[in-house]
């Protein structure tokens, strides 16, 4: 139904947040140059990323370090996404849905190969989809719930029928749920591939580089780099001195308090994201069950002056981010007031509130130093639980044990999470998931970002949770580079339109 | 000599084998999930279980012990839960940037100590001998990685001369950006070790002056420089040996941090990588490698010390 | 009356460093829980990264908190960790030392063995084999090094205890009826104490550079902890545009690890100068960070 949220998609946009939380004042923002001169077929495009997958089995382990780099340059689906989340057609050159909602019919194209030599035919499609319904271990499995059927039509021609309508199906197709695998293919996924996509995978060091090698038999258009290194630097200071040093051509999760020393040498751009900073409150747990505690603690942030100490990003008020269906923006909803505060609190008889504060140790220290001072401020003494994410995963996320935690959802579409009374963050809010379900499913697509919106404004003005910041992702590019994408990096880099030129 | 040689080894297995078990025991009791953690953080338990019986998770405690203490004996360290990998092919592979540290620096702490710690012998009660002695006390008080901290700030980042962190992705295949890479860290590991292990050459040389021999070397027409040059250079030599051992594990300890610290693709990070992930059989395998290799060290030097100097009776 | 060997202690150049150094950084720690010039949590962004001027005197970190403050409270810290070691040394300590010394020879020559072998395990990869399943905090610290240094400490008292229990006039006194554990808290610790509470010194030294490493490394204090070690970590990561923020906490970590180290030598001095110089010497505040 709604996108799983990944560890490593959070981890990722971790690393975007980290960039964030450095002092100082962000990069400006620079239009990207052009190459100085033609660009170099032979080239070797060097790219820093932070966070590097535990294996590449994009089918069975969750993650945007895997999504990153594998999607749309190894492997394929039936459509992708564009860097601003808009839908578009891949290995399907059309598609159509009826007008229930029900029936989705995929053209493909033409002449398509997977990397051993064998054509792909509807077959494959049928059967991958089969697989990621059935398997329960498969990632994606949970989103093809109402799926009754996968059929091939013609040997071209995919019809799948849901047995309701779902709007966020088709989205869900351009992640790992939708790609396309060879039908009884024994590759193994955790170190090799066999996808359909412009690049293969040439070598994995791990704990250090991966490398993509051009597909010369690609069914599209040939990539414009002749190779491509993936340089995992998971310290942001590393990753600015491998920048300067020049083992890097493109720094992606640039931190912001660093990027300038960046300056000079590299083009800094500033990318939007899904990355919600999300405060989480334990709504199933005394005193955050009462909605003024709530109201309380969010007034007693100082947004601004937190995005500030972060080095980028922008405020966001409620569930939504502005790149995906149903964005509002809820400024109205609330804003920087400790006094109006400090009065809630006391009406709620909770004048010297102790809370607990549970953090994946990995998003550095600068977002709780602000949160322990801001709340100080305000009578709460928060207490700040470093742990490990695996910890993390068990107390908050399965146990729902915590007060507040905040860790980064990176997923698109997500706003599923406040409608499932279930998840951690334990918000029951009927209406809510009343106006959810008729979003998902509602045909028109218009129709449902507003039942969309309607619930986020709800969501927002119960202050079911707080949004630190909706976070951008700076990225270093080096001015031989053209074409490297701007927005969502930690969850999509498409390598296809990049060129390296030979000068430097 | 063989005598002490045979206990000597029953002792060093004994103590491989108590440390495996500790190791072993110590970390199967853990709060987090290795199978929820790969499943992922909307995986369904049934999912979470299947993959928990799928990396044989769920079996008896004593059978995973012997597991992997049987792959020991047959050369395998284990396959990592997370991604796969074999675990022995990783160590060699960050072997590769930890040891040329590991020798570096031992190389830079011998060279510092040496010539200082003689020096400062040769200056007992004289101004410059404290002065010597106040500067390694000092200098050995230094967190290694605040050291290292300085030391980039002024090698790289004011003067520019060195890299201040990473390892050359080409390794070792361009040898001369691998030593610049690993000098400051070297040099960093080098430097505390070294203002430690000077003092023990201060003394030993104290010592060795001391000694008869040297007396009438000095009786004889030597100078009391030269004939501590000359006899004293081995006993000297011969305390080094003794505390090699510690000095190692100091090294190895100090790798962990500063290999954190300059980012070296090293054996040190992927320990705390590891650690941090939970990934089981390789923390296993890497903590007792390292614990193995500080044992063994011992072993050896206790062996050459006992083979050098016969007399010398063992301090507990 | 002043005892003995603390006025000889006193009369030293490096035993009376080692004393003021002491004494100031736990007074410092003890004024930290009543007054520091800033509340070291209050951030202030607005105030971000000043130099050392006034009224920050050592000026701010990344978040705009003072830095002298942050030092202050971090004494605390520094304190609870190299006390919390240290009695954990000294039990752990006495206990293997008394059982390696005194009890029937089966488990003496066991916990010789057993000494040994735990020697051998430097206290860092204790401490993270204890992190990875409890996680990182400053109790880790405290027990990897308590438990690391106790057994350094029971290999050097040991065999004290054992030469003492074997001198003449304890054999005596046990002729003359004096039970064991009598013997024991007359005899033999007064007289091993010297060895003892050296040693003693020399693990605090061990516990703070080992709460700065771990804290660097992430499996120490927590953020909530004012400490050294973190202040040090939180500040390396913007030493290519603030290389001289990390002057203040190393500076204050090396001269208190100085401080614990000459105090420790300047007691072995005081207290028995004719002590050899065996294992005593070849101390290495070593295997910690």
């Amino acid at each position: 139904m709604f996108r799983r949220t990944r560890r490593l998609a959070l981890i990722s946009a971790l690393a975007a947040t980290a960039v964030i939380l450095s002092a100082c004042s962000g990069s400006p923002d620079q239009e990207p140059s052009t190459a100085p001169s033609a660009p170099d077929p032979a080239a070797t495009l060097h790219v820093g990323l932070v966070l590097e997958p535990t294996n590449l089995d994009i089918r069975h382990t969750s993650g945007a370090a895997l999504e990153q780099i594998l999607i749309d340059n190894i492997y394929e689906g039936l459509v992708s996404r564009t860097q601003d989340n808009e839908i578009e057609g891949r290995l399907a050159s059309d598609y159509k849905v009826s007008d229930d909602g029900l029936t989705y019919t995929f053209t493909l194209n033409d002449g398509i190969v997977f990397h051993d030599g064998t054509e792909l035919t509807s077959a494959d499609v049928v059967s991958s989809y089969e697989t990621v319904r059935t398997d329960a271990t498969v990632q994606g499995n949970a989103e093809f719930a109402a799926v009754t059927s996968i059929t091939a039509t013609d040997a071209s021609t995919v019809e799948i029928v849901l047995s309701e309508p779902n709007q966020n199906f088709l989205f869900s197709l351009t992640g790992p749920a939708g790609l396309v695998f060879k039908a009884d293919d024994a590759t193994d996924l955790k170190t090799a591939e066999n996808g359909t996509g412009p690049f293969t995978l040439t070598r994995w060091n791990k704990g250090s580089t991966i490398t993509f090698a051009r597909n010369d038999a690609y069914w599209g258009e040939a990539a414009g780099v002749a190779q491509v290194e993936f340089q995992y630097i998971p310290d942001f200071t590393a990753g600015v001195n491998a920048a300067l040093a020049g083992d890097v051509d493109v720094l992606t999760a640039v931190d912001p308090n660093l990027a300038s020393q960046l300056e000079d040498d590299f083009t800094l751009t500033k990318g939007r994201t899904t990355d919600k900073a999300t405060l989480a409150f334990n709504n199933e747990r005394a005193p955050l069950d009462d909605v003024r505690v709530r109201e309380a603690l969010r007034l007693a942030i100082d947004h601004d002056a937190l995005i500030e100490a972060v080095g980028a990003g922008t405020t966001l008020y409620g569930p939504i981010p502005e790149l995906d269906p149903g964005y509002e923006d809820l400024s109205d909803v609330i804003s920087y007031d400790p006094e109006k505060a400090k009065e809630l609190l006391a009406e709620a008889g909770q004048e010297d509130l102790e809370l607990t504060l549970t953090i994946p140790s990995f998003y550095g220290t600068t977002v709780p130093k602000v949160l322990i001072s801001d709340f100080k401020k305000v009578g709460v003494a928060l207490d700040v639980n470093s742990v490990e994410f695996p910890t993390w995963l068990e107390d908050v996320y399965t146990n729902h044990d915590y007060d507040l935690s905040f860790v980064l959802h990176v997923e698109p579409r997500d706003f599923g999470n406040f409608a499932n009374p279930d998840y951690y963050f334990g918000y029951d809010n009927a209406k809510v998931q009343d106006l959810y379900a008729k979003a998902l499913a509602e045909v028109d697509p218009d129709k449902s970002a507003e039942l969309l919106a309607q619930a986020a404004r709800i969501v927002s003005e119960d202050h079911a949770a707080d949004w630190l910041y909706n976070g951008e992702t700076i990225t270093a590019v080096s001015p031989i580079v053209s074409g490297f994408p701007e927005d969502s990096i930690n969850s999509r880099i498409n390598l296809a339109g990049v060129t390296v030129s030979a000068e430097k | 000599m063989i005598r002490y040689a045979l206990v000597r080894g029953a002792l060093l297995i004994a103590g491989l084998l108590v440390s495996s078990v500790l190791i072993f025991l110590t970390l199967r009791v853990f709060p987090g999930d290795v199978a929820q953690l790969i499943a992922g953080t909307q995986a369904s338990p049934s999912e979470v279980d299947a993959l928990r019986e799928s990396l044989g998770l769920d079996r008896p405690l004593l059978a995973q012990y012997t597991d992997w203490i049987g792959g020991l004996f047959r050369g395998d360290l284990g396959t990592s839960l997370l991604s796969g990998a074999s675990v022995g092919e990783e160590l060699f592979l960050k072997a590769q940037v930890t040891v040329p540290l590991g020798i570096m620096s031992l190389l830079i702490a011998v060279l510092i100590a040496v010539p200082f710690g003689i020096l400062a012998a040769l200056l007992r009660g004289r101004r410059g001998g404290t002065a010597l002695s106040f500067g390694a006390q000092a200098l050995a008080a230094v967190p290694v990685v605040w050291a290292g901290m300085m030391l980039i700030v002024v090698f790289s980042v004011w003067l520019g001369w060195l890299p201040p962190q990473g390892f050359p992705r080409t390794g070792w295949s361009t040898p001369g950006r691998a030593i610049e890479a690993l000098l400051l860290p070297a040099l960093t590991i080098g430097i505390v070790e070294g203002a430690m292990l000077m003092r023990f050459v201060r003394s030993a040389t104290l010592q060795a002056a001391g000694q008869d021999f040297v007396r009438t070397a000095a009786a004889k027409g030597l100078t009391r420089t030269r004939a501590l040059i000359q006899h004293g250079i081995p006993a000297v030599g011969l305390s080094i040996i003794t505390v090699l051992g510690l000095q190692v594990a100091g090294i190895i300890v100090g790798s962990v941090v500063i290999e954190q610290l300059f980012t070296l693709p090293g054996i040190g990070r992927m320990l705390v990588t590891d650690v941090g992930t939970r990934d089981l059989i390789k923390v296993q395998s890497e903590l007792l490698v390292l614990t193995g290799f500080v044992l063994i060290v011992g072993f050896v030097v206790d062996l050459l010390h006992r083979a050098i100097d016969p007399r010398q009776r063992e301090a507990a | 009356m002043t005892p003995r060997w603390l006025r000889r202690l006193w009369s030293t150049p490096t035993g009376c460093f080692g004393i003021i150094v002491v004494a100031v950084i736990a007074l410092t720690a003890i004024v930290a829980l009543f007054w520091t010039p800033f509340d070291p949590q209050a951030s202030d962004i607005g105030e971000r990264w000043l130099p050392p001027s006034w009224p920050h005197l050592l000026g701010t970190d990344d978040t705009g908190r003072d830095i002298l403050s942050l030092l202050m409270a971090g004494a605390r810290t520094t304190v609870f960790v190299s006390v919390g070691a240290g009695i954990v040394a000294t039990v752990v300590g006495i206990a293997l030392a008394a059982l390696g010394a005194l009890t029937a020879r089966w488990m003496r020559e066991t916990v010789a063995v057993l000494v040994d072998i735990l020697i051998a395990f430097p206290v860092l990869l204790i401490a993270m084999m204890i992190s990875s399943v409890w996680g990182g905090s400053l109790w880790v610290v405290i027990w990897a090094v308590g438990i690391g240094f106790g057994v350094n400490i029971a290999r050097v008292t040991r065999p004290e205890l054992r030469r003492v229990q074997q001198s003449d006039f304890v054999l005596a006194a046990r002729a003359a009826g004096l039970t064991p554990s009598q013997s024991l808290v007359r005899h033999l610790l007064p007289n091993v104490a010297p060895v003892f509470i050296v040693h003693l010194s020399w693990s605090m030294a061990v516990a703070v550079l080992a709460e700065a490493g771990l804290s660097y490394l992430g499996f120490g204090a927590s953020v909530v902890d004012p400490s050294w070690g973190l202040l040090l970590a939180d500040l390396q990561r913007y030493i290519g545009v603030h290389p001289l923020s990390v002057i203040w906490p190393g500076l204050t970590i090396t001269v208190t690890v100085l401080a614990l180290n000459l105090l420790g030598d300047g007691l072995r001095e005081a207290t028995d100068p004719t002590l050899r110089h065996r294992a005593a010497e070849t101390h290495t505040p070593a295997v910690v960070a």
